[in-house]
């Protein structure tokens, strides 16, 4: 199973849009960890996930075929 | 009412001379007469809203020209707000305009908001956003952010109720501000002058959407705009529950954001990591020790200007818009730190390393 993943800002610089094979991944909490494993560079960022299109606020689960946002806060002006 | 000025709207069928007596009462506050600022204020006022504010305490660079368009060349070094109102005044002499030159802080924003319904925030720093969504969070503002970073926007309108009557804010999608120099903004990651104008415009849009009730205003709802590719993404917004809010002023007034309680010195007090993330901006790195003291650094990477001669050193211009001060223990870099802020005031980001090189001794050598 699969989902796609895509981010915005400065995230999209080093995660660009792609397919994730989630095998082992059932729930956006678990998927948080894998994402901070695979990108270490988000572990010291301020981000928040959306569930097809949706924010997740709480762990959510995930059954595949989902697209999730990664995204991190814009100040400028 | 249905004056010739604002005739093609008014002909619009689903808008009509309802939506604009609306707009003619509505007050308005801008917050941040820049980049987005600008754009918005332009087509709030041709549109015809009754009572606009701007706030706003810059005056006017050269480097904001090619994105603030309200402004022209021989208007550099004056007040932004100042000139924002004169301009408009003349666009639309039929509206009123106020002109707030100050910089918004917890102690007069609540003062400053009880004039207005609509709150458009156009700022370009996380200290600001945060205090404005608390304040329309308290007071019950209608809020209308727009922020950008790079070739994307952002935008959203809080602390409206959607017709499950549920309201959200900023902290329901970012409960605690990024760290200084965790997100870069304008200054040191760059801007093309179109991306603020569009998200200006749209925000402008959303403004009188939700004053005249027309169409569906982006209410509990964050929109992503992308100008390279045009794609936008919107995504639901449901309120969170792990911030508190003040509920009364005096606990507004009591409320400190650990990201920016070092803040009002002028200065941030920074760890070894966020000194990480200011070394892939535009940031210079001083090192005010003694010429005798160890570890002796890379004077290329850490530039050497010690305390005793600290003044001279004070004299010549800094470039880099971040400034971070380093010592032995982080004590003698809050003077230096604290004599450069009187110098460059809130152009420059100044930070100190605490606990200075000898408690992140790994990370120097």
């Amino acid at each position: 199973m699969e989902i796609e993943i895509i981010s915005f800002g400065k995230i999209s610089e080093f995660i660009p849009r792609q397919k994730i094979d989630i095998t082992g991944i059932s729930d956006t909490d678990t998927l948080k960890v894998h994402l901070e494993k695979a990108f270490p560079q988000i572990s010291t960022m301020k981000y928040k996930l959306a569930l097809n299109e949706k924010l997740v606020q709480n762990n959510t689960l995930i059954s595949g075929n989902e697209v999730v946002a990664i995204m991190p806060p814009f100040s400028g002006g | 009412m249905a004056t010739e000025r604002y005739h093609r709207q008014v002909i619009l069928n689903g808008f009509g001379e309802t939506a604009q007596v609306l707009l003619s009462k509505a007050r308005v506050l801008v917050i941040g007469a820049g980049g987005i600022g600008c754009p918005a204020l332009q087509y709030l006022a041709a549109a015809g809203v009754g009572s606009i504010g701007i706030a706003d305490d810059d005056t006017i660079a050269l480097s904001n020209l090619h994105r603030q368009v309200l402004f022209n060349t021989d208007d550099i070094d004056k007040l932004k707000v100042r000139i924002a109102r004169k301009r408009l005044e003349k666009m639309n002499p039929e509206i009123e305009i106020i002109s707030h030159p100050l910089r918004l802080q917890r102690e007069n924003i609540l003062t400053l908001l009880k004039g207005y319904d609509f709150v458009l925030d156009g700022t370009d720093n996380f200290e600001s956003r945060y205090l404005i969504n608390d304040a329309c969070v308290l007071l019950g503002k209608a809020l209308i952010f727009a922020a950008i970073s790079g070739f994307e926007g952002q935008l959203a309108i809080f602390n409206v109720a959607d017709k499950k009557g549920q309201r959200c804010n900023y902290r329901d999608l970012f409960p605690i501000p990024p760290q200084p120099g965790e997100i870069p903004g304008c200054t040191e990651n760059g801007v093309l002058g179109v991306l603020p104008g569009i998200i200006g415009i749209m925000a402008a849009a959303e403004t009188i959407k939700l004053i005249t009730g027309i169409g569906q205003p982006l209410i509990n709802q964050l929109l992503h705009y992308n100008l390279l590719s045009h794609d936008q993404y919107k995504m639901t917004i449901s309120p969170g529950d792990n911030y508190v809010m003040a509920d009364n002023e005096n606990d507004f007034l009591k409320m400190v954001d650990p990201s920016f309680c070092n803040l009002k010195p002028g200065y941030n007090e920074i760890d070894a990591e966020q000194l990480i993330i200011l070394q892939k901006q535009s940031t210079i790195i001083i090192d005010v020790r003694e010429q005798h003291e160890l570890p002796i650094l890379n004077d290329e990477v850490y530039k050497k200007a010690p305390m005793t001669e600290f003044p001279i050193f004070l004299d010549s211009e800094i470039e880099e818009k971040n400034i971070v001060f380093i010592c032995q223990h982080g004590i003698r870099s809050i003077l230096a730190a604290q004599a450069t802020q009187e110098k460059y005031g809130s152009r420059k980001n100044i930070y100190t390393l605490k606990g200075g090189i000898v408690k992140w001794r790994n990370y120097f050598i």
